[in-house]
């Protein structure tokens, strides 16, 4: 068990330093940097070539690709993230800010299209074939090929711009509110993002927990219940325990989609979220931040992965049983 | 039944949501505080601080905070604003500046001459951070050195006459507090403090990319100005910053009305749809130093095929002027009269076979002389699909006389890394390029210098298209240290070169057009140049009386299109009918199913 534990852990540390030199590699690929960024359109071929060094050594983005990712390496041991060019200011801070309200908006929409999808997912599952299925799975279908844009807009269009019922823009009201009426006013301008990404992220989930209930239906355990006459509601609380496993697997992987899926719904409602952070950033070649929020990004996923390790035991019995473990 | 309790309470969470809604909305109107839309964060709106990004620089933030030496007039004299007089010397090169008594900072420290002259050594030494505004100093004209003569007087030297002294830099370069700059070494890296300025307005809350919080200079020195509080909130698609100027929950927009909104707007009369033109352009660059591109004769023909009327027509549905070959915007006190285009495809055609480009393909393309086809890709920005449109017409103009346009389109710090050139000389690795230009370069007096002068130490020539001609240069040069009339003069041969030799030809100039809520304030000012979210929009000297200001056109408008705005509230019922009736169905069916199954 200790050998298990010490060998996962080491995979863990491999998979984080491959990404964080991706991290490091991958931003940098693209045509020009961040001084393109800074300078107005027109002057950015008109600065000379000292003056590009001045500016790109002020966020330590001078020098070969070899030096920079020394400098970042040892950065990262130290736990310092550099300045972000497009802010002037710690990459630190600027997460920070974000990494609120992206928890919310992305926590709340897993949560929900995880709940939503598994549990449509397993009704249709459940009556694989009937009406109910194939109308369960055309109309996911729809709804998820349409673009979140659109949806979003429309949305925007019905429930803010004729219906008046939530803010058009921003997760925070203008003005001082304070206590109760902050919680509101923070819960209604999280309704249409929540309910855009939700219906936007919840197709993947239910096809997920669909398919896992046919499969498990048909287990030979099921058939065994069924012969010994166990009542269907009995049946399928049996077999949805089982089919739980690949849900929360993806639920836990599709944690950095999601961020980055976010992009669409922040930008059209003005939310501060990692994912348009991301986008701006990438325009920018902000390098700096870009390899701070992918680091916490990856952090995420790892950190997800490995309470889905977590609680594999506790979803399936088998996992724990000292047969199956590999060590 | 665990289930129909979790539906009940959800549901009575949303309802007791949704309830609240109205209770909280009513409070808008109490306070002079008024909330404007704005396209994207720009830090804490120093000049060194603020960035440029995919879109065109708006500077107006920073002049709500700061104040520069002159106001521009774009057509007369500027006005004084932080200075009171300012006279140059027999050969211009030396600038007295008398400075206005009385002015001090936000945080209380008075203002004075030491300020001024700190101002211009640092923008100097900073060159490299101080973006747009460096070159004003450093460039042209070509700050030497400066003393104070006392607390309000500052004599400003020059290395060469600099007759434009007022509007550049004097007009433009917002002037730092001696106090809070001295010894930052690194001005990029301060945009955590709150900014210090002298300006109408201050800052008291800045939440990235999210909003700034402005509230009134008390002691402001052209008065309080007439609103107490600005919200500017971070609106970063166009759409929803229009959706929350419908809803109210904005007062102001500060980007153009697009196009295909305007009757919408103009039917509506709580909203109200000013001009107030920024003096901007879009333009269609030549790359001067790449074959066959290299050759005046194609590029001049290229010009003549295209017809720019067309283009305002379609692409912008007429909200625009169509651009000119002399390129200086027809409000730029420096543009030459009767520089229209010359739309004439038969010259175009005739010229190109006198020119040699009398070969075509088998599709029609005509060959250059060295065999190459006249097939050409022009780099768009891929945010701005009004410029990716005007390629595809462009393209269908350029047909006829053989040649040919493909829009490329890229984000924008790709496209400008491919307009550098290359590390081991020769040109850069691009044909034509699109790109905007605001008030701020039409109306500086040496743009035709900084746009077309050969590649060189001074100007951006290298970085906008290459091109280079001696006798242009000659009259660009002299141009710097010329008075107004003679500048005049030799900015007119100027012009006359470019609309032959055309590297670049000016698409259309864009109408400043902007809407507003006048039931939040009325008082909006059409600035020249600056549009209408402007410092004096929210000063008393300037500010027009409510039902006076700029948006005059809104009654005539009004009548010409009722259904615009009627067309998308149908539309936008019919959607959600059609939504909440397949939501119906789908529920109906739900619980067809679960009743057969109990």
């Amino acid at each position: 068990m200790g050998r298990h534990a010490a060998r996962t852990g080491l995979q863990y540390l491999l998979v984080l330093f491959a990404a964080v030199s991706l991290n490091f590699l991958l931003p940098r690929l693209a045509p020009g940097d961040a001084i393109d960024y800074l300078l107005p359109p027109d002057q950015s071929g008109a600065v000379s070539p000292e003056q590009r060094q001045e500016l790109l050594a002020q966020f330590g983005l001078d020098g070969s690709l070899a030096e920079q990712y020394g400098r970042y390496l040892q950065g990262l041991a130290r736990g310092d993230l550099l300045v972000s060019v497009r802010f002037g200011r710690p990459v630190g801070d600027v997460l920070g800010e974000r990494l609120g309200w992206t928890l919310l908006l992305v926590g709340s929409t897993l949560v929900a299209s995880s709940l939503l999808g598994s549990w449509l997912g397993f009704r249709a599952g459940w009556s694989r074939g009937s009406a109910r299925d194939a109308g369960s799975l055309t109309g996911v279908m729809a709804v998820d090929s349409l673009p979140p844009f659109f949806v979003g807009m429309l949305l925007l269009v019905v429930f803010s711009v004729q219906l008046r019922w939530f803010p058009t823009f921003g997760a925070l009201p203008p003005g001082s509110a304070e206590g109760v009426d902050l919680v509101v006013e923070v819960l209604r301008r999280l309704a249409l993002p929540f309910v855009t990404l939700t219906l936007a992220s919840v197709g993947p989930m239910y096809l997920v927990a669909r398919s896992a209930m046919v499969t498990e239906l048909e287990e030979d355990y099921v058939l065994m219940a069924e012969a010994k006459g166990l009542g269907p509601a009995a049946v399928r609380r049996h077999a949805r325990r089982n089919a739980l496993m690949p849900v929360s697997t993806v639920a836990m992987v599709g944690l950095g989609t999601l961020v980055g899926g976010a992009t669409v719904v922040e930008t059209v409602f003005s939310y501060p979220g990692l994912g348009r952070l991301v986008y701006d950033s990438v325009l920018a070649r902000d390098f700096p931040l870009l390899q701070g929020a992918f680091l916490l990004l990856i952090t995420g996923v790892i950190v997800a992965n490995f309470l889905n390790d977590l609680l594999y035991p506790l979803l399936d019995p088998r996992t724990r049983h000292p047969l199956t473990d590999p060590a | 039944m665990k289930r129909r309790i979790g539906v009940a309470v959800c549901m009575a969470l949303l309802a007791g949501v949704v309830a609240l809604a109205p209770g909280i909305r009513a409070s808008s109107q109490e306070s002079t505080t008024l909330r404007i839309a704005i396209k994207g964060y720009e830090n804490n709106l120093t000049p060194f601080t603020i960035t440029f990004g995919a879109l065109p620089a708006t500077n107006d933030l920073v002049h709500l905070v700061n104040d520069s030496l002159f106001w521009s007039q774009v057509r007369s004299e500027p006005e004084p604003w932080l200075a009171e007089s300012a006279e140059p010397s027999e050969d211009g090169r030396v600038w007295t500046v008398r400075l206005r008594d009385g002015v001090v900072w936000h945080d209380g420290t008075p203002f004075t001459a030491e300020d001024v002259k700190f101002s211009f050594d640092y923008y100097e030494a900073q060159a490299s951070s101080a973006g747009r505004y460096a070159h004003h100093v450093s460039d042209i004209p070509d700050y030497a050195s400066s003393e104070v003569v006392d607390p309000l007087t500052v004599r400003l030297t020059f290395n060469e006459p600099s007759p434009q002294f007022k509007s550049m830099p004097g007009a433009d370069l917002p002037i730092l507090a001696k106090h809070v700059w001295e010894g930052v070494e690194d001005p990029k890296s301060t945009s955590d403090r709150m900014p210090v300025g002298t300006g109408p307005f201050k800052v008291t809350e800045m939440v990235a990319d999210q909003r700034y919080v402005l509230e009134a200079n008390d002691d402001y020195f052209k008065g309080r100005p007439l609103v107490d509080r600005l919200e500017l909130a971070v609106i970063p698609e166009p759409a929803a910053a229009f959706a929350a100027l419908r809803t109210g929950d904005v007062d102001m927009v500060e980007r153009i009305v697009p196009p295909e909104l305007l009757d919408q707007f103009r039917a509506d009369p709580a909203i109200t749809v000013a001009e107030g033109t920024r003096i901007e352009s879009n333009q269609l660059y030549f790359n001067a130093r790449k074959a066959p591109l290299d050759d005046p004769r194609l590029r001049k023909a290229m010009s003549l095929g295209i017809d720019v009327g067309a283009l305002v027509d379609t692409v912008l549905l007429g909200n625009g002027r169509p651009g000119r070959d002399t390129f200086l915007h027809p409000d730029s006190p420096w543009a030459v009269s009767g520089g229209e285009h010359d739309f004439d495809p038969e010259r175009a055609n005739t010229s190109l076979d006198e020119a040699g480009y009398d070969q075509r393909d088998g599709d029609g393309v005509r060959l250059a002389p060295d065999g190459s086809r006249l097939d050409f890709s022009v780099l768009v920005s891929s945010f701005e699909p009004l410029d990716i449109r005007a390629v595809q017409l462009m393209a269908e103009q350029l047909a006829p006389i053989g040649v040919k346009l493909t829009a490329e389109p890229l984000e924008p710090t790709a496209l400008r890394s491919r307009r550098q050139a290359p590390e081991g000389g020769g040109p850069p690795p691009y044909d034509l390029y699109i790109s905007g230009l605001e008030a701020h370069a039409h109306v500086d007096p040496d743009a035709l210098y900084y746009f077309f002068h050969s590649p060189g130490s001074r100007g951006f020539g290298g970085a906008i298209t290459g091109y280079a001609n001696p006798d242009y240069d000659a009259l660009v040069e002299r141009a710097v240290t010329a008075d107004t009339a003679e500048r005049k003069a030799l900015d007119a041969q100027a012009q006359t070169i470019l609309a032959e030799e055309v590297p670049a030809q000016v698409l259309w100039y864009p109408d400043g057009l902007y809407a507003y809520r006048p039931g939040a304030y009325d008082r909006w000012l059409s600035d020249l140049g600056q549009g209408i979210f402007t410092k004096r929009s929210f000063l008393t000297d300037y500010a027009p009386q409510p039902g006076r200001g700029p948006g005059g056109e809104q009654a005539a408008a009004a009548s010409d299109d009722g259904g615009g705005g009627a067309g998308g509230t149908v539309l936008v019922v019919v959607l959600a009918l059609v939504v909440v009736g397949a939501l119906a169905a789908v529920v109906a069916r739900r619980r067809r199913t679960a009743s057969d199954e109990a």
